[in-house]
């Protein structure tokens, strides 16, 4: 640690300049890696919101909530802890010059997809809804009565609800009654309107179905299947990946660039006496010095500019996460460094002090 | 017991009819308080003998003696330990760190080696090489004369008993290398350990005891 800090003081502008390429690239890991929490959360937060262990859907469905459709009845044969109905439809919600794209849930008050209430009130009759709080960016408020695309009926949002957006959309709840109005419409099959799409449930899930047409899914493998879910995330992760590699890369390149500028020193102190470990642990402890700063300053830049950042981008800032990549970006930085230590091996004093 | 003792020692290069003995078969030894010149012109196989002293370079056959230990058999981690503990060195273009004070290039020693100079000992180090100014100055910030100054002491900071210097003087001018000599010779008596100078300035020669010359890799006794 020694003569890494020591070199670092007298040659600030140097190694400043390291730390800002990593700073640079750790700031990218860390955007990138909001990104993909805030995509994520995009898609899942009303799923995670139900805090279930699983989803139970018709077979011929390929896992997709949209495409399942049960009858009520249905519900009974389920063995669970706890099950609650689900019905959904995606539609155009509109409101003067207001539209914003939806997923209507409906639900029942009493069972565990009712969600917590921030503003407002809980739907109680039928027409009123309880809105995901992210319409209120689109400038919907309490009281306005919104228009679906794909029905006649009109809705009222009573009461507003955090983190409730499924696959992109906002989500209004509704009651099973108003979902199957806007979804069949009233009256014109009585049939139709005992139908919803799934049952969730929580609890042992293993044996909560009987029915040979309905199978019972993992939560976590039904957000997977959702519409561009799983390819978003692996095209993100691979960006993070790859800046991994890139930022291991550019440490390597430097520190050798720096080791080789420096094999004469190397080679004095070699043949002084110093031990090739002493040395290692310098160029160790100096790219540890340099990733740390880098990603230490990266790391609260990316903070800073999220606080910045307009809400209509998707960004939400997991610590935990970043705290992970900015450990992993601080290994492979000083994997990156290997190379410079393998030449401080290969130095030979004699031919280093000119002999 | 020599501080120094070279049995036989010769080193070549190359083979068959590209082989050069750049160090033919030599014995030599060196005792405590001694200050000794090996002189010659360039080429001559000066540089060989005190790298192979120093344990930088295997001799090809022969037995290199340091306090009664054979350097010639050990490992290169071990002659690194031998270099460290028993050897300073004071080269050419002096071996001070760029980015390190005066000061912490002394401190740079403390980490890697027990047994260096008290800090009352370094400073009358400092005193009497006349370095107590420089302590807090990189080596850019000192003239030619004042890095050698700086880099005897740092050989004579952990207590060698062999200092080998390559060329002190070669970039100083005459009142300076006079100047740096003279130091050399002092510390050598005063710390009483042994000193090689390796140089082709035969102005030096009147700081050593003895003296001898370098010629195609032979060394002979001059006076």
């Amino acid at each position: 640690m020694f003569l890494a800090w020591n070199e670092i003081k007298k040659n600030k502008l140097r190694f400043i300049l390291i730390i800002g390429v990593l700073m640079l690239v750790s700031y990218l890991v860390f955007f990138l890696s909001g990104l993909a929490t805030g995509l994520k959360d995009l898609n899942r937060e009303s799923v995670d919101k139900w805090q279930a262990d699983g989803i139970i859907l018709t077979e011929e469905s390929d896992k997709s909530l949209l495409q399942s459709s049960m009858n009520l009845d249905q519900v009974k044969e389920v063995n669970a802890d706890e099950s609650a109905v689900l019905g959904q439809i995606s539609a155009i919600a509109r409101e003067g010059d207001k539209k914003a794209n939806i997923a209507l849930f409906g639900i029942r008050k009493n069972e565990f997809l009712m969600p917590n209430v921030v503003e407002g009130k809980a739907f109680s009759k039928e027409k009123e809804v309880v809105a995901s709080d992210a319409l209120k960016e689109e400038g919907f408020k309490l009281g306005d009565t919104l228009e679906l695309s794909s029905s006649e009926e009109k809705l009222k949002i009573v009461g507003f609800t955090n983190n409730a957006r499924f696959n992109a959309a906002p989500v209004l709840y509704a009651n099973l009654e108003t979902f199957q109005e806007i979804k069949f419409g009233k009256g014109q099959n009585s049939n139709m309107e005992e139908q919803i799409n799934a049952i969730v449930v929580r609890g042992n899930i293993k044996n909560s179905v009987s029915d040979k047409d309905l199978e019972v899914i993992e939560i976590e493998t039904f957000i997977e299947n959702l519409p561009g879910y799983t390819e978003q995330n692996l095209t993100l992760t691979f960006m993070i990946y790859f800046l991994f590699i890139i930022s291991s890369v550019i440490v390597a390149i430097f520190l050798y660039v720096l080791t080789v500028q420096k094999i004469s020193m190397f080679g004095l102190m070699k043949a002084q006496g110093i031990s090739n470990l002493y040395l290692a642990k310098s160029v160790i402890a100096q790219t540890f010095i340099l990733a740390f700063l880098g990603v230490a300053v990266g790391f609260i830049l990316t903070l800073l500019t999220g606080q910045f950042l307009p809400a209509a981008v998707p960004v939400s800032f997991d610590i935990v996460t970043m705290l992970l990549y900015g450990i992993v970006l601080i290994v492979v930085a000083i994997l990156g460094a290997v190379f410079s230590v393998l030449t401080i091996f290969k130095i030979d004093p004699l031919k280093a002090i000119g002999g | 017991m020599s501080v120094l003792e070279l049995k036989n020692v010769n080193k070549t290069f190359g083979k068959g009819h590209k082989k050069v003995e750049a160090l033919k078969s030599t014995s030599f030894t060196a005792e405590k308080g001694e200050v000794i010149a090996i002189i010659g012109p360039s080429g001559s196989g000066k540089s060989t003998f005190l790298t192979i002293v120093g344990g930088l370079l295997s001799p090809s056959e022969g037995n290199v003696i340091i306090n009664g230990s054979s350097l010639t058999d050990l490992s290169e981690k071990k002659r690194s330990k031998v270099r460290l503990n028993e050897i300073g060195f004071v080269l050419q273009a002096s071996n001070l760190i760029p980015f390190l004070t005066v000061e912490k290039q002394f401190k740079l020693l403390d980490k890697v080696k027990k047994n260096n100079m008290t800090p009352e000992e370094l400073k009358v180090l400092y005193e009497d090489l006349g370095i107590e100014d420089l302590k807090n100055k990189y080596p850019s910030d000192l003239s030619g004369g004042e890095k050698q100054r700086v880099a005897i002491a740092k050989a004579l900071y952990s207590n060698p008993s062999l200092i080998l210097a390559d060329e002190p003087t070669a970039s100083l001018d005459s009142d300076r290398a006079f100047e740096v000599m003279a130091l050399l010779r002092n510390e050598t008596k005063n710390k009483n350990t042994t000193t090689i100078v390796v140089t082709h300035d035969t102005r030096l020669i009147g700081y050593c005891d003895r003296v001898f010359k370098m010629n195609d890799g032979e060394l002979r006794l001059e006076s």
